[in-house]
């Protein structure tokens, strides 16, 4: 993929089997000519799928040519053990080819014909025919794939997190945000305004979220503004961070604000529809400043799977620091209020089902080490408000769940994450823990009329 | 991941969620030698969408932590790598000023972010540049940041009001003159001297953009085909599910409309009534005020001419209300004649316009008042009133009598304590005499409770004080404020069926029970008439109302007794027995209570 920028033309980059927040766009310099590309068998028929099915078939046969990546600019390791499917071409060791040089592409196929030889050794499509491109394919080659109709009927009808295939192939837009003390770079296609793919930086307003292509108007802006905290009611406070509960429908702006800040940095996560039928959940900070937004998760008035949780996100600035647990177990708190079992809408995003998976393993852990000796899945479930397949679930990958020669399933502790949660604790008392206390939550769950959700009243 | 094992030697039990599972240790389990042990539970998927599950970091973490999870080893710590976040070069302190106090409650708030951010456009570089460059050019009073925002703010807008396709149309930028005509309070006084010179500038930016928005905006739909395809459209309305549309439907609609459009009509009246209302209120405090002040000013005018008339009737309003106009007139005499001739006439015509004043003391000829409304010109008397709702509820009392009897006519009421006294006439007022003995009689105590009391066929009384009352059938016995009630012993004497001769007796003394003989006992056995009633009424005790209403009677007691103290049921059982005991004529249950009202 081709584009124009800034005089020079640059070239869209995405690493086949990386997430797309590593997809860059780079300049012609950085394209390694010299060697043979693989292009991708030009009749199969889901272009779309492209990338998936080549890293199962193409595997063992890749020797050394397009699975090989180098994090380059990025400059991150690629650590620990790949899966086992990919581990065989994985094991070329990444740091030989760190010169960037010796850089290989993978090209993005969005187009069904085969690549002529005469062309430019990369599929060259301009980024605005990309979508049509793709819809084209979809429509035409694919009658397995959703039709377009069917898209917007699942868009109208699952929850925030449903994403279309045209939407899958976007590539990101904005090349840097600024925000409060930190400058961002963006993972994901979001959809500010048009002219904002022009501006090398664009500013946001910490507290209500406006969006400016230009440090004055961002200025000006600021001299302004008066908001400074979350626009809604606080529902929760400890001495480290607050929560505040602001409805889609009252806080339209702020809420439209929030998405597209907050689709920067989540791929599976659609503004397709206006933000009226949720409610957003806002953690954040305080200090003299104001009460700055750390991350946030939106909730749906009703859900009609049982969802807890639509989107969720810790600002990229603010992550690693433990706030996403923070976020997690409010939104089981919340639950717990409601008197429900909940679990996070899907898809979940890579980190997001490690963040997950990591919070259900150190509570149902704490839970089971209190001594008992007999524990019930469901149960379980509803001491935590988890859902029953997610205790399963856990319980699963932690490989805690056995069948033992007396016929029987039992659930085992296992050493090892004992062990881990030893460790954890050793380390939560070295750092302190930061944890939710239900005390402090003053909320009751808010109640929405039929006419309300059906009218936008 | 994929622990498919073929050729299972047996078959295994399905995972139940709800059966209780032993938890163990590590140690308390064989070691099964293959990973059968977990094949037939069902693999939970992660959640992610399939095409991304296998992305190398996130691979590479799911694995570590399994054989984290596994071997227990020390693994080192992975994550998925992201892009970084960097410290911004731009100056945090000045941006964003430290103006936040934290609350001690929590905040509620509810602004949106339009109200809070002041003037929604915000000047660009070139902006300033044009700006610094005008005020330069332009002697006197420069022009401000804020008015220049507001003047282009107030051009984009009107123009997006105009013009709300001008992205699409190619429609040409407003003239000014048409702007102008729009200016409303949005834009302030400051600005609008300064518009005609901005307006040059906004009108080359605007061209700059061939006529779009200056502010960069999101795309919203706009209902054409490219819509869908559009990545930047976003925040689309999500439609309603159509309902099918019939007659009875629409008819519903229609009412609906109909019921909130009267609704809201109803509203509004009643708002606007309330306003009225108010500002009624405040004329008559201001009255008020006026009558006060006038007041006190005919205070010292009286004092001032030694007038030694009581001030009574200038300090309370209700005792004006109470002087009717016929001694009005003579007060007016009073304030005049009286005085001697010496006296000026200027304070004569100043109470005239006191009394004019003061509600209910004008001249009868005065119809309206000095502002033009009515005099509340019929005043109206307590005692009138009152009589007449005396009147109002005797009649409608003898009418119900009347009407009820008629109900009753060829039939026995043999509820208890009916409303219509089952035939008997009125007991004349002399059936009722006072007994002057010093020895009292022995009777039954006397129901202690007044609650009692007004039991309709027992109770009269003998003084004259309520002779209205008395008109009414059915009596309620209040006891008289001279003497205590319980001092009185009245007695009645009437004639029941057959030419019987009963004397009822109330208020006698008690005298000890426990003191009579047998034959003593006897001569009161036929004292009450309710045993001669229970043979002409035969019940059977065990039909369905009477042991519905007894289940009744118990869960009522059942209720009390939750509810009073043990004294207080113990006095009601009490209480009912003497008036098992006492009261007659009419058909007990056995240990009903029943209180009327």
């Amino acid at each position: 993929m081709i584009q124009t920028r800034a005089g020079r033309p640059k070239f869209y980059v995405h690493y086949e089997d990386f997430n797309k927040r590593l997809d860059e766009w780079i300049e012609a310099a950085r394209i390694d000519l010299s060697r043979e590309v693989e292009w991708p068998a030009p009749e199969k028929p889901e272009k779309k799928k492209v990338a998936s099915n080549k890293a199962d078939k193409a595997t063992p046969k890749a020797d050394t040519k397009s699975l090989k990546r180098s994090r380059t600019q990025l400059d991150r390791e690629v650590s620990g053990t790949p899966s086992e499917a990919t581990s065989v071409a994985n094991n070329a060791p990444p740091k030989v080819q760190r010169k960037e040089s010796e850089l290989l592409v993978t090209t993005e196929v969005t187009d069904g014909t085969t690549p002529k030889p005469e062309d430019e050794e990369m599929d060259i499509v301009d980024v605005q025919d990309a979508a049509a491109a793709a819809k084209a394919v979809n429509g035409n080659t694919n009658n397995d794939q959703y039709s377009r109709e069917d898209e917007i009927e699942k868009l109208r009808t699952s929850g925030s997190m449903t994403q279309n295939q045209t939407e899958i192939a976007r590539v990101r837009n904005i090349e840097k945000v600024q925000m409060g003390k930190y400058e961002i770079e963006p993972w994901y296609f979001s959809p500010y305004p048009i002219d904002f793919i022009d501006v090398d930086m664009v500013y946001i307003c910490e507290f209500c979220l406006n969006y400016y292509g230009d440090v004055t108007q961002f200025e000006r802006h600021r001299s302004k503004c008066t908001l400074l905290h979350p626009p809604g009611n606080e529902i929760y406070r400890d001495d480290y961070v607050s929560f505040f509960e602001i409805d889609g429908r009252r806080q339209r702006t702020w809420c439209r604000n929030l998405c597209l800040l907050s689709k920067l940095f989540l791929d599976h996560k659609t503004l397709y529809y206006d933000v009226d039928p949720f409610l957003f959940y806002c953690m954040a900070t305080r200090d003299e400043h104001g009460c700055h937004l750390v991350g946030y998760f939106s909730k749906e008035k009703e859900s009609a799977e049982g969802y807890n949780v639509a989107c969720i996100l810790t600002l990229p600035q603010y992550q690693r620091k433990g706030f996403g647990k923070l976020l997690i177990d409010f939104s089981y708190l919340l639950s717990k209020r409601e008197g429900k079992l909940g679990s996070p809408e899907k898809p979940l995003s890579d980190l997001g089902l490690l963040g997950y998976r990591a919070y259900w393993q150190e509570i149902i852990v704490d839970l089971l080490m209190d001594g008992r000796t007999e524990a019930n899945i469901e149960d379980l479930g509803a001491a935590t408000a988890m859902t029953t397949n997610d205790v399963l679930h856990t319980l699963q990958n932690l490989n805690m769940l056995r069948y033992t020669s007396k016929n029987q399933h039992v659930v085992v502790l296992t050493d090892a994450v004992i062990e881990q949660r030893e460790r954890q604790k050793a380390k939560e008392k070295v750092k302190g823990k930061r944890t939710i206390e239900p005390d402090r939550l003053i909320w009751k769950p808010p109640v929405f009329s039929a006419a309300s959700r059906t009218w936008n009243w | 991941m994929t622990q498919r094992v073929t050729g299972q030697r047996f078959r295994q039990r399905k995972l139940s969620v709800k059966q209780n599972l032993q938890v163990l240790r590590e140690k308390d389990i064989e070691q099964l030698a293959d990973d059968d042990a977990t094949r037939h539970i069902p693999k939970v998927e992660t959640g992610v969408e399939k095409g991304e599950e296998i992305e190398h970091h996130l691979q590479a973490v799911i694995s570590a932590a399994q054989a984290a999870a596994q071997s227990g080893g020390k693994i080192a710590q992975l994550y998925i790598p992201t892009p970084d976040a960097v410290a911004s070069k731009l100056l945090y302190e000045d941006l964003y000023p430290k103006r936040f106090t934290q609350p001690a409650t929590y905040i509620r708030f509810s602004s949106t972010v339009e109200d809070t951010i002041g003037c929604p456009y915000c000047m660009t570089s070139e902006d300033v540049a044009w700006l610094r460059q005008y005020n330069k050019k332009h002697k006197g009073v420069p022009c401000t940041e804020d008015d220049f925002e507001q003047a282009i703010n107030f051009f984009e807008e009107t123009t997006q009001t105009k013009q709300p396709y001008a992205n699409v149309d190619n429609s040409p930028v407003l003239a000014y003159e048409d702007l102008e005509v729009e200016f409303d309070e949005t834009i302030s006084e400051s600005a609008r001297r300064f518009a005609r010179d901005i307006y040059e500038h906004w009108k080359q930016e605007r061209l700059r953009k061939s006529n779009r928005p200056l502010m960069p905006s999101l795309k919203f739909e706009t209902n054409l085909e490219t819509d869908d395809a559009d990545p930047y459209v976003c925040f689309r309305r999500r439609e309603v599910r159509q309902v099918r549309k019939t007659r009875g439907r629409d008819a519903q609609v229609t009412e609906k409309l109909k019921k909130l459009r009267k609704e809201l009509e109803d509203a509004r009246f009643l708002m606007s009534q309330v306003k009225r209302r108010e500002l009624l209120i405040r004329e008559q405090l201001a009255m008020d005020k006026m009558i006060f002040q006038q007041r006190s000013e005919l205070k010292e005018i009286k004092r001032r001419l030694t007038i030694k008339v009581d001030d009574e009737e200038l300090l309370i309003n209700q005792r004006v209300r109470f002087i009717n106009r016929a001694n009005l007139v003579n007060r007016c005499g009073m304030l005049t004649c009286p005085q001697p001739v010496s006296k000026p006439k200027a304070p004569r015509v100043d109470t005239q316009v006191v009394h004019r004043n003061i509600p209910g003391m004008g001249p009868k000829s005065q119809a309206t008042r000095p502002d033009g409304r009515l005099v509340d010109s019929d005043l109206v008397y307590l005692e009138d009133q009152q009589a007449k709702k005396n009147e109002l509820i005797d009649g409608f009392i003898e009418e119900n009598l009347h009407k009820h009897q008629k109900w009753n006519q060829g039939w026995v009421d043999a509820t208890w304590r009916p409303i219509t006294p089952p035939l008997e006439q009125a007991p004349a007022k002399s059936d009722f005499r006072r007994v002057f003995t010093d020895s009292q009689l022995p009777t039954p105590p006397t129901s202690v409770s007044s609650g009692e009391n007004n039991n309709v066929t027992a109770v009269d009384k003998s003084d004259k004080q309520n002779a209205s009352r008395r008109n009414a059938r059915i009596r309620f016995a209040t006891p008289p404020d001279d003497v205590p009630y319980h001092d009185q012993s009245r007695f009645r004497r009437r004639t029941g069926r057959g030419g019987r001769i009963m004397v009822d007796r109330r208020g006698v003394k008690c005298q000890k029970i426990e003191g009579f003989d047998e034959r003593v006992a006897d001569r009161w056995n036929f004292a009450g008439d309710s045993s001669e009633d229970e043979q002409i009424y035969p019940v059977d005790w065990t039909d369905n109302l009477h042991i519905r209403y007894r289940i009744m009677i118990e869960r009522q007691g059942e209720n009390k007794s939750a509810q009073a103290a043990a004294a207080a049921a113990s006095q009601n059982r009490k209480a009912i027995e003497n008036h098992n005991r006492s009261v007659s004529g009419h058909l007990l249950p056995p240990g009903g209570i029943q209180r009327p009202g």
